[in-house]
């Protein structure tokens, strides 16, 4: 029976891939998209790896798919009289380098099974040496204290890639505001999810100690609530970034360094954290930066305005 | 608890999932075969909404736990409100769209 529904999840995992990329029409692709994340969550969640299939449904699936139909509607804005589905001839390369990628996969693959797997020593010294760091989810561990560089790294590189999309930005001229009609039932929907967007990041946030979650997780979750609001009309895009936009946009990296560096000064090794409550005010400045950084790509703008319904 | 009841209470749950993945099926028959935008939207939100309550209270029997249904219940709740709203916004945008409606508009 497991191994039935493992199968089926795997094979469709193939076929939503290949509907995806087969390009039959970009709205379908990016839909098929979606389709492909939640089932790699389901994925996931089956191999026994339930913080990724949280970020995999919250960011894989939901925020880069919102990203992705964004990208599509000003694809055919920028260029309406232009077909939105090109026919193009497939390159004489094209099968084969899909055979020498698929060989290299394979031969990776078959690699990787044939390794007699002992248990790696990184994750070995991680388990033994949580209990000190005082939180009990060893993802959290790792991400956090094991490996902080990394994360701070990761935190960079967003920061840099919204730079860089801003850039792009400033080279086209505002979208025009979506038109608003008198929709009662967006509002209800918006004074129920909003709110409960807010519960269940903060939620995921202070979980991540001791369960699946944390500022990844709940930054996306929390940045789902800024597209709805988005979406209804109640943020527009606007020009300009004020220091209230800019500071939480940076506001992850910044405590993140400003604590890693402090402690050097006490003579601890580079990012080494002061404590837990260390852990959880990063972590509550990074879910800031990302659901910020994420609402500001999803809208295509530098800055956001609140309009009164 | 007995032995009896434990199986029960497994059949009455099992049999309220396969009735849900019965209705999720109705469901998505009637996406797929039903003629315009308005009634496949009447087969997803009345079929989907009451599957996803038979497979939702179905759970929440297996789980034995208060919180778990709780949970469950709330998981309903909030697909209904989406359910809801979504089909509402796809009814409005496609009576504004005449190209999306056909002239064989049933009484959805």
């Amino acid at each position: 029976m497991n191994l039935a529904v493992d199968s089926l999840i795997g094979l469709g995992l193939v076929a939503l891939a290949w509907q995806a990329i087969s390009g039959r029409s970009l709205f379908r692709g990016i839909v098929m998209f979606v389709v492909f994340g939640l089932t790699m969550a389901l994925a996931w969640a089956r191999m026994g790896a339930p913080d990724l299939a949280l970020a995999e449904a919250a960011i894989g699936a939901g925020v880069t798919g919102a990203l992705m139909l964004v990208a599509l509607r000003r694809l055919v804005q920028l260029h309406p009289d232009q077909p939105a589905e090109p026919k193009r001839a497939r390159s004489r390369l094209a099968l084969p380098i899909a055979l020498l990628a698929a060989s290299l996969v394979a031969v990776i693959g078959l690699g990787a099974v044939s390794v007699d797997r002992e248990p790696g020593r990184a994750g070995v010294a991680v388990m033994d040496n949580l209990a000190e760091t005082g939180l009990s989810n060893p993802i959290t561990g790792v991400l956090l204290v094991f490996r902080n560089l990394d994360t701070l790294l990761e935190v960079a590189v967003l920061l840099a890639a919204f730079l860089a999309a801003l850039a792009v930005f400033r080279d086209q001229e505002q979208a025009p505001a979506p038109p608003r009609g008198d929709l009662p039932l967006v509002g209800a929907l918006l004074a129920i999810i909003v709110p409960l967007t807010i519960l269940v990041s903060v939620h995921l946030l202070l979980a991540g100690s001791h369960e699946p979650g944390g500022a990844f997780q709940a930054g996306a979750v929390l940045a789902a609530g800024g597209v709805l609001l988005i979406l209804a009309g109640r943020l527009q895009p606007a020009s300009g970034m004020p220091l209230a936009t800019a500071l939480p946009l940076v506001l992850g990296l910044l405590v993140f360094s400003v604590i890693g560096l402090a402690m050097m000064l006490t003579g601890a090794p580079l990012l080494a954290l002061p404590g837990l409550w260390a852990v959880y005010l990063i972590e509550a400045a990074m879910m800031i930066s990302i659901a910020l950084t994420l609402v500001l790509l999803f809208a295509g703008a530098s800055g956001l305005r609140r309009e009164r319904p | 608890m007995s032995m009896g009841d434990t199986s029960l209470v497994e059949w009455i749950a099992t049999s309220l999932l396969v009735l849900g993945a019965l209705f999720y099926l109705a469901g998505t028959v009637g996406l797929l075969r039903f003629p315009d935008v308005h009634c496949r939207l009447h087969a997803l939100t009345k079929a989907d909404n009451l599957g996803l309550l038979l497979v939702c209270a179905g759970l929440g029997l297996l789980a034995c736990d208060w919180q778990v249904a709780a949970l469950l219940g709330t998981i309903w709740l909030l697909g209904l409100l989406a359910a809801t709203v979504s089909a509402h916004l796809i009814a409005r945008h496609a009576c504004r769209d005449h190209s999306a409606t056909s002239s064989r508009t049933g009484s959805a």
